[in-house]
């Protein structure tokens, strides 16, 4: 189980988070979630898909890394080797909590800190708090990108509401060759079904406006350029092996 | 007699009047400017019989086809997932005497007849666990599949348990709503003719008189048209199959949250055997047996002792016990001049192999693609009907009867009674004698689309001990089978561990089902 805590400046005063990119700091894997307020950057290096949630079956969108099980393309020298990190991996090793106030009873995020994470230390990495317990810019950015994770979550699956109301969602199976002649074949990835949104309706064109969801699909339509420069990076690997 | 045929009159609101009205339907289009219409009349005075609770594999299609939500159907009907049905005390009635009969085939069955292999490993391993990975999550009462699988989609064939009177309500909503069936609410008072002897019409007390070109009879036992108004007669199935009563009775579970089955369990007993049937909700029990064997009062000790092994004694004791009558047979017709009987107007069967509803869906399925265009080509469709349902029932008999037959119980003059060659079909006592040296497999479908197909006979034979001899000179095929059994026996074992890991409860599925709901795609 993981071992999450409140976040605070005095249990967590020498806090600091090791930001190196790395396997042993649990970056090596696949694709992570993805929400459409940072399409339009994570679009730029990565191809942006739908896979369904095990646990209640519902679809989500993922930034893809690499074309198998722990495998991340853009690790390099304990870097991540991209413009843009997604929110759920550039949060880590903080994430959402719920605090329930004591007078209204009203629930409201707070930052929350996986404590069991390999990123938490006390003598390596970026410090978390100011010496006299103030916000160090670190925290101040995390505090911001859960805050957009947080907005991002309903607004994704409105988003994914819409696809599938306008059943644009299909199963997708990328079939990709790698230099070394070997076909590779993934399965399990949904994306958006081009011809059909050529063919909507106006009506449904400026429905889908209106909440912003048309601009994000051509974003996810655009990301799957990125999948040459993902086949570009696996066949560097191949060269280098 | 050239008249077109444009309007479909379904006497009868159940399960089989709602579902030939939804296949019907979803084909015909009587929403459409030049659909056909189709009106269903049911009395409102007249209760529903909730046979068959159980389905095949099949109702996956068939409300695929009529355009229903597979997450609706489930949350609306009470529906759980059935993967097939396990025998209990059928053989010899010793504790470990069980077997399935699964839904999924035996492991690569289009090319190789594993039962000829699993002969000489007979003493080691169960043939349902040698051959069918789905025994395995069967034993384990896991899901056929995950809330990610796509809705009618599965890793291990499924098809459901289900509350028939719910079902009815929901396919009425469904058939009204989406497929254009007008509803009538009425009593049939009388039926008019024309003077070949085709029906005309219905007279009701509240919606006057409704003509139509094709009368389709789902008035349940009592036979309202093909019977009571055309005469057909009933032929006895009394002397194959001997069951003609039932008690029926509904348990409840010990928590909300408690697991449960995903296959039908039938038990022996002395004089018939028990029904077990899980729905989320509660399960539903019964006692089917022959009153010629028994009394009452011995089959109703019988079924409440069978309660009480999961329930308080007290429950068990004063429970209501619902008693059903029945004569097990079917309609020497099905099909007379301008009407056709489905459902239990057609025939009815104790329901060891869950067959009720198979036949409703079959029915329908060939009128909807037959439909006669006119009146003039309909005689020859209701011939090849009647031909075609006439050989199904003969391959109910066959199958159901196999089940007894292959029994070495000796407890009651029942048993005994069941194993006398003057009760088995020639049919099934040649087969069987073919079978003595080589085992079911493809050719033994002697008509295409047989209901049951030689897996099916193959789960059933070997579960009960059935033995075959091997050819005495060597063959090809058998040659590479035995090079080939191991691998495969270990792929079954392979392909059940894999999908073990990865299943739900049957339970979990069913409350994810409940708050999420199956995706389309």
């Amino acid at each position: 189980m993981s071992n999450h805590a409140l976040l605070n400046n005095v249990d967590h005063k020498d806090l600091k988070i090791i930001r190196k990119r790395n396997a042993k700091m649990g970056d090596q894997v696949m694709f992570c979630m993805t929400f459409p307020v940072e399409f339009r950057s994570v679009q730029h290096d990565y191809p942006i898909f739908f896979r369904k949630d095990s646990q209640t079956g519902e679809f989500m969108p993922i930034a893809m890394f690499g074309f198998e099980q722990k495998e991340n393309l853009f690790l390099k020298d304990d870097k991540w080797d991209a413009g843009y990190i997604p929110l759920v991996m550039d949060r880590d090793p903080f994430l959402i909590g719920f605090q329930q106030d004591r007078e209204t009873g009203e629930k409201k995020p707070v930052i929350h800190i996986d404590m069991d994470s390999p990123r938490v230390s006390n003598d390596e990495g970026e410090p978390v708090f100011l010496e006299h317990g103030g916000q160090t810019a670190y925290l101040e950015k995390i505090s911001s990108m859960l805050q957009a994770i947080h907005a991002g979550q309903d607004h994704s699956k409105a988003f994914v509401q819409k696809l599938l109301q306008y059943e644009l969602l299909e199963p997708f199976t990328l079939e990709i060759e790698l230099n070394d002649g070997s076909q590779n074949q993934l399965v399990g990835f949904y994306t958006i079904h081009e011809e059909k949104v050529n063919a909507l309706s106006a009506e449904a064109l400026a429905d889908l406006h209106k909440d912003g969801f048309l601009q994000s699909i051509y974003m996810v339509l655009a990301s799957m350029s990125s999948i040459r420069d993902l086949i570009e990076r696996k066949n560097q690997t191949l060269v280098n092996k | 007699m050239n008249q077109l045929v444009k309007h479909i009159v379904i006497l009868g609101g159940g399960s089989a009047g709602w579902l030939t009205a939804g296949v019907l339907a979803a084909e015909h289009m009587p929403s459409d400017t030049n659909g056909i219409k189709i009106t269903l009349v049911e009395s409102p005075d007249i209760k529903t019989v909730g046979v068959g609770e159980g389905t095949w594999p099949s109702m996956r299609t068939t409300l695929q086809k009529m355009g229903v939500s597979e997450t609706d159907f489930i949350r609306c009907c009470d529906a759980a997932f059935k993967q097939g049905s396990k025998f209990a005390a059928w053989h010899t009635a010793d504790v470990e005497d069980a077997y399935y009969h699964p839904f999924s085939l035996p492991t690569e069955f289009t090319q190789h007849n594993l039962a000829m292999a699993w002969q000489q490993y007979r003493e080691r391993v169960r043939f349902d666990h040698a051959v069918s990975f789905q025994s395995h999550i069967c034993d384990r009462n896991l899901a056929p599949k995950q809330i990610a699988t796509p809705e009618y989609a599965y890793v291990a064939n499924y098809g459901y348990h289900l509350d028939a009177a719910k079902f009815a309500a929901f396919l009425t909503q469904h058939c009204t709503e989406k497929l254009g069936v007008k509803h009538i609410q009425a009593n049939v008072l009388d039926v008019k003719s024309h003077t070949n002897g085709d029906i005309a019409s219905l007279v009701t007390d509240a919606a006057g008189e409704i003509s139509g070109e094709l009368f389709i009879d789902c008035s349940g036992s009592r036979a309202r048209l093909l019977g009571e108004h055309l005469g057909i007669e009933n032929i006895s199935l009394q002397h194959y199959l001997f069951n003609n009563t039932a008690l029926a009775v509904h348990v409840p579970y010990h928590s909300e949250d408690e697991n449960f089955a995903s296959h039908t369990l039938s038990t022996a007993q002395r004089a018939g055997w028990i029904w077990d049937i899980a729905l989320p909700s509660r399960r539903g029990c019964g006692y089917v047996f022959s009153d010629e064997h028994t009394s009452l009062d011995d089959a109703e000790q019988t079924i409440r002792n069978y309660v009480a092994q999961s329930s308080s004694l007290d429950f068990a004791k004063h429970v209501d016990l619902k008693q059903i009558k029945f004569n097990p047979g079917h309609k020497r017709k099905f099909w007379q001049n301008n009407c056709v009987a489905v459902g239990m107007a057609a025939g009815f069967i104790e329901p060891l192999e869950a067959s009720a509803l198979v036949l409703v869906e079959l029915s329908a399925q060939m009128i909807s693609e037959q439909l006669p265009q006119n009146r003039q080509v309909m005689d020859i469709v209701a011939e090849r009907f009647n031909d075609k349902f006439s050989a199904r029932w003969q391959q109910i008999i066959d199958f159901l009867k196999v089940h007894y037959v292959l029994s070495k119980r000796d407890d009651s003059a029942y048993w005994l009674d069941n194993r006398d060659e003057s009760t088995i079909p020639q049919s099934l006592q040649d087969n069987l004698n073919l079978w003595r040296y080589q085992a079911p497999w493809h050719f033994d479908a002697i008509h295409t689309e047989s209901l049951f197909s030689s897996a099916s006979y193959q789960y059933v034979l070997y579960g009960m001990g059935f033995e075959t001899v091997s050819r005495t000179h060597k063959t090809q095929t058998q040659t590479k089978l035995m090079q080939q059994a191991e691998r495969l026996f270990a792929e079954t074992i392979q392909k059940s561990n894999q999908v073990i890991s990865q299943l739900p409860s049957n339970r979990q599925l069913n409350l994810k089902v409940q708050q999420y709901g199956f995706q389309k795609i």
